[in-house]
């Protein structure tokens, strides 16, 4: 969310991340292993079906093209990934090839004996999706009865056999003041967590998740909660690894200056896999790069048009937001672009108002995108200070 | 003579590793800790099969390297040590040795 929050990379990290964005190596991979689920969160952008998921053998021969290709940061999640019967064989293959490996989970499956198990394999961290500290918020948002005690009855399990767990958070309608509980139980309990803002439209582009989303309006009081920075920089590790505290489920969190002019490190040097084998850029910015059944990954990330149109996406050479004077604290995601605005290249309201709100609480007096601007200059309206989000009529929320 | 000169070490098998343009970047899981090796440091890495021990790696800096046997032995003596001590690279135990190459 806030540029002020990120943790900047460790300058190996900085490097490693500088080396790969260069060579266009794909350093990190999000590998879905199933979009099959335990719980049924009512924000969840999953069609839950199973379609026809790759095989333990399909999944064995991806791993090795990745790690062929370099990619070094393994990330399995789902869906919930225990539903994987395979799932010991495929962090057994993962090990074998050398990941750095990473789950994320609602963690209700998570036993004595799978905890052993994910030691066994070396799995460095395990991300678990926690709605709230009060179980009848946490339970009424994944419809599982009992969901929350389970899945933090999983964290000493796991803690226990040195494996690092991370809570994640993200806020909506339902939930949106559980953030606090959420920190002082991270903090109880003393694990790292993140909040996420970002709720959005179904992979094939339905957009009933979002009347789950918060307007930018009701996300003032996250935003000016000095909380958030101060315990941002206690609970964090100082490491290359450090999450920020308020930040994107999908995304490392991580900032770098080898980013620079890049919009992110979408197709630069990560992607992501579905339980299908579709290759994207990252999960929200699903446009098919390739699929892993019919083509070798390497032939995807070297050769596909989606992949190349998304590189070739450079900050200051967009239409509208490189005009923007207000661009310091936008987040714009080229993904949401693509999937809310419907243009790769274009800016989004969403993004729009809570970089204006942003600015607002910086001290920027009266702070209007360029979007807004263009569109007060075609509506002939005169552009002045923007109204809040409950004020303008949203395009998707 | 200490232990990674008369040692014979295998990678740590938890580790996470690449090279990248000739550079080897290393995490240990246990401390989520980062290590990064230089090209000749990835060249002794990428050397530690179980079998190779300080001599035999050195012998291939000799080879590649424009370095004496002398100086090729310390500095491998030394990286061993290293990577001992961050945990990266494992003692084989005499019952789990093949013949040294």
């Amino acid at each position: 969310m806030s540029s002020s929050v990120q943790i900047a990379a460790t300058p190996l990290m900085d490097r490693l991340i500088a080396r790969t964005v260069r060579m266009r190596s794909p350093l990190s991979v999000h590998f879905d292993l199933t979009y099959r689920c335990n719980e049924r969160c009512v924000h969840c952008y999953l069609d839950h079906q199973d379609h026809g998921e790759l095989t333990t053998q399909e999944c064995t021969e991806i791993l090795e093209q990745l790690a062929k290709a370099g990619t070094l940061f393994l990330t399995f999640s789902g869906g919930e990934i225990f539903l994987r019967k395979d799932l010991e064989q495929l962090l057994a293959v993962a090990r074998r090839l050398q990941f750095d490996i990473s789950l994320k989970t609602n963690a209700l499956l998570v036993t004595r004996e799978r905890a052993e198990m994910l030691q066994r394999h070396s799995v460095r961290r395990v991300q678990i999706s926690v709605y709230s500290s009060e179980a009848a918020i946490h339970d009424a948002i994944t419809k599982v009865p009992g969901s929350l005690e389970r899945s933090l009855a999983a964290v000493p399990l796991l803690r226990e056999r040195g494996i690092q767990v991370k809570l994640a958070c993200p806020l909506m309608k339902q939930n949106l003041m559980a953030y606090r509980g959420v920190m002082a139980l991270a903090e109880r309990i003393g694990v790292p967590y993140v909040l996420d803002l970002t709720i959005t439209p179904m992979m094939d582009g339905t957009h009933s998740p979002l009347e789950h989303r918060v307007s930018v309006e009701a996300l003032l009081p996250v935003l000016q909660d000095s909380a958030l920075q101060s315990c941002g920089t206690k609970i964090v590790p100082e490491d290359g690894f450090a999450p920020a505290v308020l930040g994107s489920g999908v995304s490392s969190g991580i900032e770098s200056s080898a980013y620079d002019d890049l919009p992110c490190s979408a197709g630069h040097n990560s992607c992501y896999i579905s339980p299908y084998g579709d290759v994207f850029a990252c999960v929200q910015l699903p446009m098919p790069a390739g699929n892993l059944r019919t083509q070798r990954y390497g032939r995807i990330w070297e050769d596909a048009p989606a992949l190349e149109r998304i590189r070739n996406v450079r900050e200051s050479q967009l239409p509208v937001c490189s005009k923007c004077e207000i661009r310091s604290y936008c987040e714009r995601c080229p993904g949401l672009a693509w999937m809310e605005g419907g243009d790769l290249l274009g800016a989004y309201e969403r993004a729009c108002t809570l970089a204006e709100q942003k600015a607002r609480l910086a001290g920027v007096a009266a702070p209007v995108s360029a979007w807004r601007k263009e569109l007060s200059v075609k509506s002939g309206v005169r552009t002045g200070d923007a109204p809040s989000g409950s004020e303008q009529r949203p395009v998707v929320n | 003579m200490n232990a990674a000169a008369i040692g014979i070490w295998r990678k740590n098998p938890a580790l996470a590793w690449r090279e990248i343009e000739n550079e080897t970047v290393i995490i240990s899981p246990d401390e989520s800790v980062m290590h990064e090796l230089n090209d000749t440091g990835s060249m002794v890495w990428r050397s530690i099969d179980g079998r190779r021990n300080a001599e035999a790696l050195a012998a291939l800096l000799v080879e590649q390297y424009e370095v004496t046997k002398e100086i090729a032995l310390a500095d491998t003596v030394a990286l061993l040590d290293e990577l001992t001590s961050r945990k990266l690279l494992v003692p084989v135990e005499a019952g789990e040795r093949s013949a040294p190459r």
